[in-house]
């Protein structure tokens, strides 16, 4: 979530109240604030509101939240008689182009940072990085249309914004600071997209950079507006909560022809909804009347139909309403969660635990019998503490995550014995005896299944006492088992054996091997066992 | 005043001579000089004897020097074996020789003319084997009580160092005087009871030894479980006494259960690999996957308009470990689609984050459902005020929340003294884009809670890693806690 930097001066200005009215009602919106400084409130809002990532959108929306200003605001698009056109050979490249200009624009430099921070905010909750969608501003005046979004060859070259040589678009991709950030999107594209003006002169090379020429400065009374895409309702949000928040600064907004469509309109959308439906949902039992205020104060427009349905017009930067339980939602937040009778559910059921958390409570009391102390480890863990350093052959089974973030998380766990040695090896130089155990889930191939493992360290820790163990928990299991002999690299031949089951290898007890505990670093004996749980199930 | 019979020993012994040093009296009482000094210790501490130390300088051999105690000095060595002129080279040929040449030339012990040595015949002994001697008939008692002679010689040469011998003076008080007068039983007092002791009625006249409560005991550990599991523990029978079953699942999962079954759009930010663990594997999508791709792209029969754009069923299909254990709830609900349902987990899940105090790649999440008809968004923060009021947070708060599967969603705040309002999970009603795939037709509570967080702050612990890092001294010494009786 991008954490919004709100100038507290220029917010109070947009809200007509005060900064502490601001911050106290902010979290009950539906946001975080994360610093508040003299001049600046740092804030957090949900992925699914990107319209109120900056002062206008926030301002807009909590004058309608504290009553000052509410339902639906209501913008007027007049042509601009500017058109464009899209070259059909971008259907593979970046097809979708949204468009706008905005006019009589006076920014100072906090509203210019505003709208930067907007753009840049955008590119990430809405753009995913300016993969789905890129937006770019331009001073009009500099420029004169019908304008062009072409597919261009890469040679084409013009000034980059920051720069005053000309370059060709992959010396851009090369070299500019935006170029080496953003290269991969358009990497193994053979034409990249490109706008222009009518003379030819550059405006764009979306998603990457805008052209030197447009920069937006504190003279810009004229902007154009592109928004360059590959998903047509994403292009139109950014579109919308651009227009919508220029507007908030005294802009007026005029539509653009993109090949005959006519963008934007930033007209709302249409829902009816159910009071009843929402009464249902949320727990409240308001009238059609109460729930027209509610959505009138989270800047919806309301018109009541009957007792039971209200005709909604959802404003055109709302990216969330899917359904109509989104409105629903938003009726609860101006009600106040707060105020919703919070009543416990009264579904009558029988609660149990499952079956595999039964078997780990049931080991747990039976270790700690046994005086064995309780560990928790990782489940992630790596191929040298689970093979190399218990001197055992790799699992093939085991799983290896696709980017590890660090050498001690590569694999998820077969065993458990390996992270009881690592726990050993950590307690070094805690009082011994020490006896531990953990169980747990381990995955094979892509199964889950439960395991316990336990190791006991002391200076007389030996194959009898493991067996001792081994032989009280099955009996106490009434689990009827049988042992052979066997070969394990980390146990000492001739001081291991292998638990069988209804003739399946469940398990294996013994004495560790030396060469294992200088591995992990370990001076005295120690004792172990690991065993599959699967056979209590 | 209880003695101990040690104690009562060394009064006993005292009493005739008075003063004495502690090695005379350990002899005195067959005892080492370290157990006398200890008995006297506690008899000064009740004031019966004064304890004086003394602190003296002495010259110990080191181990090169005991050496030569036995075997003379190396120069005299080489001298003995010098029956005739030699030449150097030849000398040279000794074992001992490189130290010794020096020696024997500085001592003049020695006389070489044109490369040919002479011995001098009769050398007396000097000062330093002097010392050495003294020692070797001192029966290899390797102390001496003065540094001067040749004791200086040998500290230089590295086979002699000064260290100090601590030894103690014992003198009886008159408390202690009046204390022996008195008579002491010193008949040997009886510790553990035998089996005899106890039948024969033998115990009744036997000095059975005092013990102190004064005296702490050795130090216990039992076994126990992981203080954290114990917490999770009474979480867990505190559901269960709520009427919750308990499920349990896989840790990997295909996106399509982490990810797609719960309205999360493929293009979602927290599915790259910067935030989850992906895997090579693919696993196979269920029966009915086709629905999930309608509700994705047009939102099917929801009501929904969905997220619109591609889907793509290969995508869906590949391995990841659940990033949350919301998976498992609506495998869960797929398969008991008919009201009424209350389950919950507790369960491990993976992030890709990098480990420091407050972040873990994995770490155990609460999750729960209600399902019934006629349940509200009310009864969830209904149950959310009892469930915290039960594992003792009194005041909750409820803020707006946002996840991808939940409308309206929630994200409920505990009041923590000292720290303010403290964010504990999040919860909503499943989405219909959730819901009604797997023919569930009535509303879903779903609800998560980090548990860890809860967990940090009944134990006061500030570092999530010492959760999981197994230190078992911190094991050992941390108190069993219970979550209602920790208020």
């Amino acid at each position: 979530m991008p954490i919004i930097k709100l100038n507290n001066t220029y917010l109070e200005r947009l809200m007509k109240t005060d900064i502490k009215t601001i911050r106290d009602n902010l979290p009950m919106m539906g946001s975080e604030v994360e610093r508040e400084e003299e001049n600046q409130t740092d804030v957090q809002f949900f992925p699914n509101r990107p319209d109120l990532y900056s002062a206008e959108g926030t301002a807009r929306a909590m004058r309608g939240y504290l009553g000052i200003e509410t339902g639906l605001p209501i913008y007027t698009v007049k042509p601009s008689g500017i058109s464009f056109s899209i070259d059909p050979r971008l259907a593979d490249i970046r097809p979708y182009l949204g468009s706008a200009v905005i006019r009589n624009v006076h920014m100072d430099n906090a509203m210019i940072e505003s709208l930067m921070d907007l753009q840049e905010s955008l590119h990430g909750a809405v753009g995913r990085g300016r993969k789905k969608v890129a937006i770019g501003v331009h001073d009009l005046d500099m420029v004169k249309g019908p304008f062009s979004y072409i597919a261009a060859e890469r040679s084409t070259a013009f000034v980059p914004l920051d720069y005053d040589v000309s370059m060709t678009m992959d010396q851009i991709l090369a070299e500019h600071p935006m170029g080496r950030a953003y290269a991969k999107i358009v990497e193994g594209m053979p034409l990249f997209p490109l706008i222009h003006d009518a003379k030819g002169n550059v405006c764009s090379f979306p998603p990457i950079i805008n052209g030197e020429l447009t920069r937006i400065t504190e003279e810009t009374k004229n902007i154009l507006l592109d928004v360059t895409g590959t998903e047509p309702r994403a292009v139109m949000i950014a579109v919308n909560i651009i227009c919508a928040a220029m507007v908030e600064m005294s802009a007026t907004i005029e539509s653009v022809d993109v090949d005959g469509t006519v963008t934007p309109t930033l007209a709302p959308s249409v829902r009816m909804v159910s009071v009843q439906d929402c009464n249902a949902l949320v727990g409240i039992a308001i009238t059609a009347e109460e729930m027209k205020d509610l959505l009138e104060r989270m800047r919806f427009g309301a018109e009541i139909v009957d007792t039971d349905h209200v005709r909604v017009t959802i404003p055109c930067y709302r990216a969330d309403i899917m359904h109509d339980h989104d409105i629903y939602e938003d009726v609860a937040i101006a009600y106040g969660y707060d105020k919703i009778p919070a009543v416990p559910p009264t579904t009558f059921a029988v609660g149990k635990p499952h079956p595999v958390q039964e078997v780990y409570s049931l080991v747990r009391s039976i270790l700690v019998g046994f005086t064995y102390v309780e560990n928790t480890p990782f489940t992630l863990t790596n191929s040298n503490v689970s093979y190399r350093m218990m001197k055992r052959p790799e699992n093939p089974a085991a799983l290896h995550v696709l980017h590890p973030i660090s050498e001690d998380q590569t694999i998820i766990r077969t065993d458990i014995l390996p992270m009881l040695m690592g726990s050993l090896s950590i307690n070094r130089s805690r009082e011994l005896p020490q006896r531990i155990f953990a169980c747990g889930d381990v995955v094979e191939n892509l199964v889950t299944y439960p395991k316990i493992a336990a190791t006991s360290i002391h200076p007389a820790a030996d194959f009898s006492e493991i067996y001792a163990v081994v032989d009280a928990f099955c009996r106490v299991l009434a689990l009827p088992y049988e042992v052979s002999e066997s070969v394990d690299p980390a146990f000492i031949d001739g001081r291991c054996g292998d638990v069988y089951v209804d003739r399946k290898k469940v398990g294996v007890f013994g004495e560790i091997s030396p060469e294992v505990l200088g591995a992990f670093g370990l001076e005295h004996p120690v004792a172990a066992f690991e065993m599959d749980l699967s056979c209590l199930l | 005043m209880d003695l101990t019979i040690n104690e009562k020993r060394v009064l006993v012994a005292l009493a005739e001579v008075k003063s004495v040093d502690a090695a005379v009296l350990a002899e005195k009482l067959n005892a080492s000089v370290e157990a006398v000094a200890q008995w006297a210790h506690l008899c000064a501490d009740r004031g019966l004897v004064n304890l004086e130390m003394k602190v003296s300088e002495i010259v110990v051999l080191t181990e090169e020097g005991r050496k030569y105690a036995d075997e003379g000095l190396p120069e005299r060595q080489i001298l003995v074996s010098i029956d005739r002129p030699t030449s150097i080279a030849e000398l040279a040929k000794h074992p001992l020789s490189k130290i010794a040449i020096g020696w024997l030339k500085k001592k003049d012990w020695i006389t070489i003319d044109k490369g040919i040595v002479t011995a001098k015949l009769d050398v007396p002994e000097r000062a330093d084997e002097l010392v050495l001697r003294r020692i070797r008939e001192n029966m290899g008692k390797d102390i001496l009580q003065t540094t001067s002679g040749g004791c200086g010689e040998l500290i230089k040469r590295g086979l002699a160092e000064i260290s100090k011998m601590v030894s103690w003076n014992v003198s009886i008080t008159p408390e202690g005087e009046s204390a022996t007068a008195a008579g002491l039983d010193i008949r040997e007092e009886v510790g553990t009871l035998s089996r005899e002791q106890i039948l024969s009625g033998k115990w009744k006249s036997l000095p059975l030894r005092r013990y102190s409560v004064n005296k702490l005991p050795k130090k216990i550990y039992g076994g126990r479980v992981h203080p954290n599991q114990q917490i999770l523990d009474e979480i867990r029978s505190l559901l269960f006494g709520m009427g919750f079953t308990e499920f349990h699942g896989s840790i990997v999962q295909n996106a399509f259960w982490n990810f797609d079954a719960l309205y999360q759009p493929q293009d979602h930010p927290a599915r790259e690999m910067q935030d989850t663990f992906h895997l090579g594997e693919e696993m196979e999508l269920p029966a009915g996957w086709e629905k999930i791709r309608e509700i994705h792209t047009t939102g099917g029969c929801t009501g929904s308009t969905g997220w619109g754009g591609e889907w793509s069923p290969n995508i869906a299909r590949k391995c990841v470990l659940r990033t949350h254990s919301t998976p498992l709830s609506i495998q869960y609900l797929a398969q008991n689609p008919k009201p009424p349902a209350k389950a919950f987990s507790i369960s491990r899940v993976y992030r890709r984050e990098t480990i420091d105090p407050t972040h873990l790649p994995e770490f155990e999440q609460l999750e729960g459902i209600v399902m019934d008809r006629d349940l509200t968004f009310g009864h969830l923060l209904g149950f959310f005020k009892e469930f915290f009021s039960r594992i003792g947070f009194e005041s909750v708060r409820f803020r707006p929340g946002y996840f991808p599967y939940t409308e309206p969603s929630v994200e409920p705040e505990v009041w923590v003294d000292g720290l303010g309002w403290v964010e504990l999970g999040g919860a909503g009603l499943f989405r219909k884009e959730v819901t009604t795939p797997w023919g569930i037709d009535c509303p879903v509570l779903a609800w998560g809670l980090g548990v860890s967080r809860v967990s940090m702050l009944r134990m006061g612990l500030t570092d999530l890693r010492q959760l999981y890092r197994s230190d078992t001294d911190w094991i050992r010494a941390s108190p069993v806690r219970r979550v209602q009786l920790c208020r």
